[in-house]
């Protein structure tokens, strides 16, 4: 063997070319080589390639930063200048000629002399916490409830028949009982919306698992002996990620949208949110020089929607593992 | 299949009486009673006990309670013959506080309160108010037994009453009307007894006219089976929540009438409608000039078209330009994805979906009320205009909806195999599309279309509001802020028969257009 080595040196062969002997290593010989792949980091690699999506990411921070911060900055006070009718109903420009320039007054005052864009910001904290809370019990309960429904054909017959019951009653009613028997705080809003609102979230999450329940890799899976609770969360899960996000998407915001729809029949929060107040300033609609009391409010609620809808739509785009390619 | 039917609407009437005990249940135990009374005018005047038996009246006839005063069922007693008339008189003399009662009183509020505390009722005694011994404005003595209704029992009233057959009994026995009995008659006396024109007119029933004809459509009406889905209280006072619906609205429409007395006036009472009204004749001068019994109570004519009339035709005008802007929208975004119209479609369908809709129907309200078109309705002046706002504002979101579901259907059947075998086979895109792929992303959206026309009937809250459509849409709401429990379960129990005979048209319709689905179990 030494000879022959010696033989090829003699060749001119640099050293580093040379084939030379490896030991033989337990370790090593288990690694399993393959490109480095990470679900979160490929989902946030895929959502900011989309450009709009940073823009939206940027909007959606700047409204949580004016939503919850600003409101504790500023010292606001919807009465302050109720004695003064000549604050009452300013349009921007005279507003700002009034009391000097502040962010406060660039979208004008309102019926109390109240500044609009103040105004907005409390509300739609209010309105953006109520969406948030109430989509995130829906959506915990749905899934879990869903999940459930959907594996045990048992528990579907049941749930059905309370599906269709409950999908009779209308929805405005109950709320309205609810929010009439119970004083219309943040709470008992929060628990009208949510009674019987898991319902549709459980009854989606519930078609999802039928779909993909008896998927043959399921069916293998489960030949193999894995116990359910297994199948749910390793096989099934994973899948649903993409789905519950972009449930999550179009949650968000229905609820703002909703919060604003039982507002304007009457029947929302006694609090300054979003809907009350485009429900309050409605008649400002068509008085001449009032309007930026309606639309300011009608459009922040709108950019509020649509910002949640689309960050949301995209990153349940971007959850999909399809995508990932 | 017929049985297959049978077996689903009679699974959506169990879940219809569930949901109306749910309702019964929220507005008649949860919600609090004192409500009914914060905008009352009466109670507020009304003092002490006055005012304790008129709160129990008023809950009595929003349902909420059987309510029986002592005086009320002395009346009744001399009716009924078991006391005369003097006897009642000495007995309805009830003494400041119980003792006080002389003998033939307590003899009978003995007998009262043991009747109604035998039947489950509460009896009350309230001691005379006096202020300076004199009794108090409102401070009479009162002696009455209550029971709340329990549910079980509102049920079955309610579904027993639902639909109800006119007879010639209805009128109390005990009253005489003269012969009792149907008439059929050639010539219609309202119409001045000349006009060939066939009726049924009743004599002991509810309705005078019990089959008539008229110029309005459907020309024949029938007043024998009447449906009563449940009685208003203040939307609309004593009609019944169907009725509120057809009823036409607005102006008054005169015309000459011959009235049976052969009284002639400009009227807009609607003499086929009477119905009989006990003691009506006799307490009113007015009406013994036109009327010759007890038929007097009439329903007017006016010159607007009925609550669901606006808002069926605004729903289905709406709903059927939404299907035909929809439908091609949602084919041409599949077909030419990721184009321009796709991207513009779906910026389209993002706003939709993520704008209050509140926000764009007063968008729609601003731009279109700019451009010179009517935004308020007007029920006696109307022009056809003012329908296109609310049209335009009903159908936009459902085409955007209509555009997403459609495009998301075809592009999920465009990566199934037979499509890739039709391609494979030669045929152009253009077949693939209209032929193969339409076809079957259609079944889904098939199945929504009985519901969207059934829907129609019900009303758009917002748009109805935002427009001032005097429409079906607001029933509800306003049922609500009123307090007004008949019409609330009438709504309900309207929306629920809806929704579940539209998902059972749905479902047939969806087998009548794909072969594949079948609910028969033969052929399964």
């Amino acid at each position: 063997m030494k000879s022959e080595l010696k033989n090829l040196k003699g060749l001119g062969v640099p050293e580093e070319e040379l084939f030379s002997f490896v030991e033989h290593s337990d370790v090593e010989a288990e690694k399993i080589t393959a490109p480095r792949y990470s679900y979160w980091q490929s989902v946030f690699r895929v959502f900011f390639r989309k450009k709009i999506n940073i823009i939206m990411l940027g909007l959606l921070l700047l409204i949580i930063l004016f939503a919850y911060v600003y409101p504790t900055l500023i010292t606001y006070d919807r009465y302050a200048n109720i004695t003064d009718s000549s604050t009452k109903h300013l349009m921007p420009a005279a507003a700002i000629e009034k009391f000097g320039f502040s962010l406060s007054w660039i979208l004008g005052a309102g019926g109390s002399g109240e500044p609009t864009f103040d105004t907005i910001w409390v509300g739609s904290q209010i309105s953006i916490s109520l969406a948030l809370i109430c989509a995130l019990i829906n959506l915990t309960i749905g899934i879990l409830l869903g999940a459930v429904w959907g594996f045990s054909k048992k528990v579907d017959i049941i749930m059905m028949e309370v599906y269709n019951t409950i999908a009779n009653i209308p929805y405005v009613l109950l709320i309205s009982v609810l929010v009439l028997t119970l004083t219309a705080s943040f709470w008992t809003m929060v628990f009208a919306l949510t009674v019987t609102g898991w319902l549709g979230v459980a009854y989606f999450i519930r078609t999802q698992v039928i779909i993909i329940r008896d998927r043959e890799y399921n069916l293998a899976s489960k030949c193999l002996g894995t116990p359910i609770s297994r199948i749910a969360v390793r096989n099934i899960l994973p899948f649903m990620t993409s789905v519950i996000v972009t449930l999550a998407a179009t949650e968000v915001p229905s609820y703002i949208s909703y919060e604003v729809f039982l507002s304007y029949i009457g029947v929302g929060l006694k609090d300054m949110s979003l809907g009350r107040l485009i429900f309050e300033a409605e008649p400002a609609m068509v008085t001449n020089g009032w309007q930026f009391e309606f639309w300011s409010p009608v459009v922040v609620a709108s950019i509020i929607a649509v910002v949640l809808y689309v960050v949301g739509q995209n990153l349940g785009d971007a959850s999909d593992p399809r995508t990932h390619m | 299949m017929a049985k297959y039917i049978l077996k689903r609407f009679i699974h959506g009437l169990i879940s219809i009486v569930i949901v109306v005990a749910i309702v019964m249940v929220l507005i008649y135990t949860l919600l609090d009673r004192m409500t009914i009374f914060a905008e009352d005018e009466v109670y507020r005047k009304l003092q002490s006990n006055a005012k304790t038996t008129y709160t129990y009246r008023r809950w009595q006839d929003y349902g909420y309670l059987d309510y029986v005063n002592y005086s009320e069922w002395l009346t009744a007693q001399v009716r009924e013959g078991n006391m005369d008339a003097e006897t009642r008189e000495a007995a309805s003399k009830l003494g400041r506080k119980a003792e006080d009662d002389d003998e033939v009183v307590a003899k009978y509020v003995q007998e009262f309160t043991d009747y109604y505390k035998s039947k489950g009722f509460n009896v009350e005694r309230l001691k005379a108010v006096t202020s300076r011994r004199k009794v108090a404005a409102g401070g009479q003595p009162e002696l009455f037994a209550h029971r709340d209704r329990p549910l079980s029992s509102r049920l079955i009233e309610y579904f027993s009453s639902i639909v109800t057959i006119d007879t010639i009994h209805y009128v109390d026995e005990e009253t005489d009307i003269g012969e009792r009995g149907l008439t059929f008659t050639t010539h219609d006396p309202v119409y001045g007894g000349e006009k060939f024109s066939p009726a049924i007119i009743g004599n002991g029933t509810k309705h005078k006219y019990l089959l008539y004809f008229n110029d309005r459509f459907p020309y024949l009406h029938q007043n024998l089976i009447t449906i009563n889905l449940g009685t208003s209280y203040s939307v609309n006072k004593d009609h019944d929540v169907l009725e509120t619906m057809l009823q036409t609205q607005g102006e008054y429409v005169t015309k000459q009438m011959t009235f049976p007395t052969n009284h002639t006036e400009e009227s807009a009472d609607d003499l086929h409608t009477a119905t009989y009204l006990a003691g009506s004749l006799a307490g009113s001068e007015m009406l013994q000039t036109r009327f010759v019994d007890d038929y007097t109570n009439t329903l007017t004519t006016k010159g607007g078209r009925s609550k669901i009339a606006f808002s069926f035709s605004i729903g289905i005008i709406a709903s059927i330009l939404a299907y035909a802007l929809g439908l091609p929208l949602g084919v041409f975004m599949a077909r030419h994805k990721d184009g321009l119209v796709d991207k513009l479609g779906t910026f389209y369908i993002v706003f939709i979906m993520s704008v209050p809709s509140l926000a764009y129907i007063f968008l729609f309200k601003a731009i279109g009320g700019s451009l010179g078109l009517p935004t308020t309705f007007d029920v006696n002046h109307g022009t056809t205009l003012m329908y296109v706002l609310p049209i335009v504002s009903l159908a936009l979101p459902s085409v955007a909806n209509l555009m997403k579901w459609l495009r998301r259907y075809m592009i999920d059947q465009m990566n199934s195999d037979y499509v890739k075998f039709a391609r494979s086979g030669g045929l152009s895109e253009n077949e693939i599309f209209a032929k193969h792929i339409l076809k079957n992303a259609a079944i889904p959206i098939v199945h929504g279309i009985p519901s969207t026309i059934l829907g129609a009937l019900t009303g758009a809250i917002i748009t109805e509001r935002v427009y001032t459509v005097p429409g079906t849409g607001n029933l509800l709401t306003q049922a609500i802020n009123f307090y007004d429990n008949g019409v609330i379960v009438g709504v309900t129990m309207f929306y629920g028969l809806l929704s579940v005979v539209s998902i059972i048209l749905g479902d047939v319709l969806m087998s009548v257009v794909d072969p594949r689905i079948s609910f028969s179990n033969e052929s399964r």
